[in-house]
């Protein structure tokens, strides 16, 4: 095709990690679906871990000329550094996160990408969705909690379907296990993200079990994910709160302990809950403590850590009331949007 | 007479789609005159309203004026530190968008300045605001944030002030601290006044805070006090707060062995375990502290660079060349 000679305007990255569908059916799909679009696109193929067979397809791919780049890592990163070292490689202006399996059909594609109209990440999810009883009160537990600690309702983050703008990920970092979070700290960055419903695969039905571990991970993200949005910028309210609070119930728990002492003659020597008095005490000031070095960690890195996303600095050094498409000038390395 | 520094008039604006019109022509009015050069930076905090439209037609037409716009609403505070960051002055004036400051102040400021101090705090003698809700509490919050802080001042709320530049842009601006800007700045050592100034009720909008930021002034006079009084020296600030554990560590560990004497050696475990306990968390302190110091050698701030900000030479017969 001729289209994919010009400089790719859509990128999309599949991360190839553990659950994966065979390339001859997924790849099809992708492409009828990009291919709808009407621009020219690039797949980059992002193997987490060595995939030998899987490798062995893409080169297959590649030397039928398809518009496909294929990394390989040496081992199991996280679906998170996936994408990031994907992104490395992508050119488009749009980018897309496609999962290497089959999770939404490839005609919705152009949906997302409609979607990007009025916002910088578009996310789908899927709707209606067939699922177990357990699987659904999992899901809405888990958006829930999330709700409830970042205020921020979504409906579908297990769904890895994504399109966004370039800038999104050039400003955001995502390690760990954050891609499922992307909506959250792109929200948090100041972007506009907009939930498209797309219609389930049939091939997504089949499984959707998981170990019980994940839930833990799935427990334990949501709370570094707390911390990151709420805290980040005033770990001394985090910290403080807890630390004064144990603190507190020691001090209480002591002053019974001599109260009894004094008044009843009960030996103090002799009682485990001084034990336990001491170490509440101990562990507020510990606490405390590591809020204190938080907020230097933060008063000494101010310069460097801004609290705000600035959109755009409009400044027309030689305002001319009348000039018919003035060109805003760029001041201070922030890009003018405008 | 010398030539002025250049000045610097930063307004944040927050849904004030009709006062960022008169706002503007206000400036212009009070500064004019005076001489100086100028420029105007106006913020606009994610307003949702025509804010964003009207200051960008502003900075169209007047090459003085400078839009920084946000994504969304970060507050005040970001909004001041934009400001600041994005104003090439060497003066800085802050006001309100709201009106209710008055830019023909501006004037006494700028000779405040000129006397030689480092900020002038503005003071809204004549408030025109509710009382029970806005007044009252702002009374008590200011004599509050002067008692803990040490600079006392009579009115922090005012937005108001003017500030050296090179100070100002050196003092870490972040969360919600720019009601504590002069108590932060404090660190620096500076030279602060207090002026009366005018003080407008509001004609257009509505006020945007109420009682419920009580709660949060209080949290962060907590961590400015903490902040400001450790930053120098974190191993010394952590090994004070190792006295008393030691000191009840040590107590409580000799009260568990004299005890043991007559009970013929036979250790109290309670009393003898909090005495260890007491004894090891003051150890971990000391570590922490040293963790304080290794922070502190690897950030930006750094408290000889506020002693140079602040510096003035007051004589010297001793020819460098």
């Amino acid at each position: 095709m001729s289209m994919n000679k010009l400089p790719a305007q859509v990128s999309v990255i599949v991360p190839v990690g553990g659950r994966q569908t065979s390339l001859t059916d997924l790849y099809p799909e992708y492409k009828s679906g990009l291919a709808a679009l009407g621009v020219p696109y690039e797949i980059i193929f992002v193997l987490d871990g060595p995939q030998p067979a899987y490798e062995k397809s893409l080169a297959r791919l590649a030397a039928e000329g398809e518009p496909i780049i294929v990394i390989s890592l040496t081992r199991y990163f996280g679906e998170a550094t996936a994408i990031m070292v994907g992104f490395e490689h992508a050119s488009g202006g749009i980018i897309f996160t496609l999962p290497a399996y089959m999770q939404v059909q490839g005609s919705e594609i152009k949906a997302l990408h409609t979607a990007l109209g009025a916002a910088d990440l578009a996310v789908a999810y899927r709707e209606p969705r067939a699922s177990r009883w357990f699987e659904v009160l999992r899901r809405r537990a888990f958006h829930g909690l999330l709700h409830f600690v970042t205020r921020l309702q979504f409906r579908d983050l297990g769904c890895n379907v994504r399109a966004m703008r370039r800038k999104v990920l050039e400003e955001i970092h995502l390690y760990g296990d954050q891609e499922r979070f992307l909506p959250v700290l792109a929200e948090r960055q100041g972007f506009r993200v907009a939930e498209v419903p797309v219609r389930q695969s049939p091939n997504d039905r089949n499984d959707e079990t998981y170990a019980p571990r994940k839930y833990l991970r799935g427990f334990l993200d949501i709370f570094t994910i707390f911390f990151l949005v709420r805290f980040t910028k005033k770990p001394l309210r985090f910290f403080g709160m807890i630390g004064v609070a144990t603190f507190g119930i020691g001090i209480l728990e002591l002053l019974y302990l001599v109260f009894d002492r004094m008044l009843f003659a009960s030996p103090l020597a002799d009682r485990p809950a001084l034990l336990l008095a001491s170490l509440l005490i101990v562990l507020g000031v510990q606490i405390f403590a590591l809020g204190l070095l938080g907020e230097l960690i933060i008063f000494t890195h101010a310069g460097g850590n801004r609290d705000y996303q600035v959109d755009r600095v409009v400044h027309y050094p030689e305002a001319e009331p009348i000039s018919a498409h003035p060109k805003p000038t760029p001041v201070g390395g922030v890009k003018v949007v405008a | 007479m010398y030539p002025l520094p250049k000045l610097s008039v930063i307004v944040p604006f927050y849904n004030e789609e009709d006062s960022i019109g008169p706002m503007h022509a206000a400036i212009i009015a009070a500064v004019q005159p005076l001489g100086v050069t100028f420029e105007m930076v106006f913020v606009d905090d994610g307003s949702s309203d025509a804010t964003a439209l009207r200051a960008e037609d502003i900075a169209r037409r007047d090459a003085r004026v400078r839009f920084v716009k946000f994504r969304r609403n970060y507050g005040q505070t970001a909004a001041m530190a934009a400001g600041i960051q994005y104003a090439t002055g060497e003066i800085l004036v802050t006001m309100d968008g709201d009106l209710q400051n008055d830019p023909a102040d501006i004037e006494q400021f700028l000779a405040k300045m000129a006397e030689g101090y480092d900020i002038v705090v503005g003071w809204r003698h004549k408030r025109q605001d509710k009382l029970l809700s806005r007044k009252i509490p702002s009374v008590i919050a200011n004599r509050l944030i002067g008692k803990v802080t040490g600079v006392p001042i009579t009115d922090n709320g005012c937005s108001l002030k003017a500030f050296r530049g090179s100070l100002i842009r050196s003092i870490p601006l972040y969360s919600e601290m720019h009601r504590f800007i002069p108590a932060m700045a404090s660190i620096a050592g500076p030279r602060i006044a207090e002026l009366k100034v005018r003080h407008h009720a509001r004609q257009f909008g509505k006020s945007k805070y109420g009682l419920s930021r009580v709660y949060k002034v209080l949290l962060d006079l907590m961590v400015i006090k903490t902040v400001t009084s450790f930053t120098s020296r974190p191993l010394l600030w952590f090994s004070l707060l190792c006295v008393p554990l030691t000191l009840i560590g040590i107590l409580t560990l000799t009260g568990g062995l004299i005890a043991a004497i007559p009970e013929g050696g036979r250790l109290s475990l309670p009393l003898t375990g909090s005495g260890i306990i007491f004894l090891t968390a003051a150890v971990i302190l000391m570590a922490s502290g040293t963790l304080g110091e290794l922070i502190y050698k690897l950030g930006d701030v750094r408290p000889d660079d506020f002693a140079r900000l602040t510096k003035r030479l007051v004589a010297s017969n001793v020819n460098k060349e």
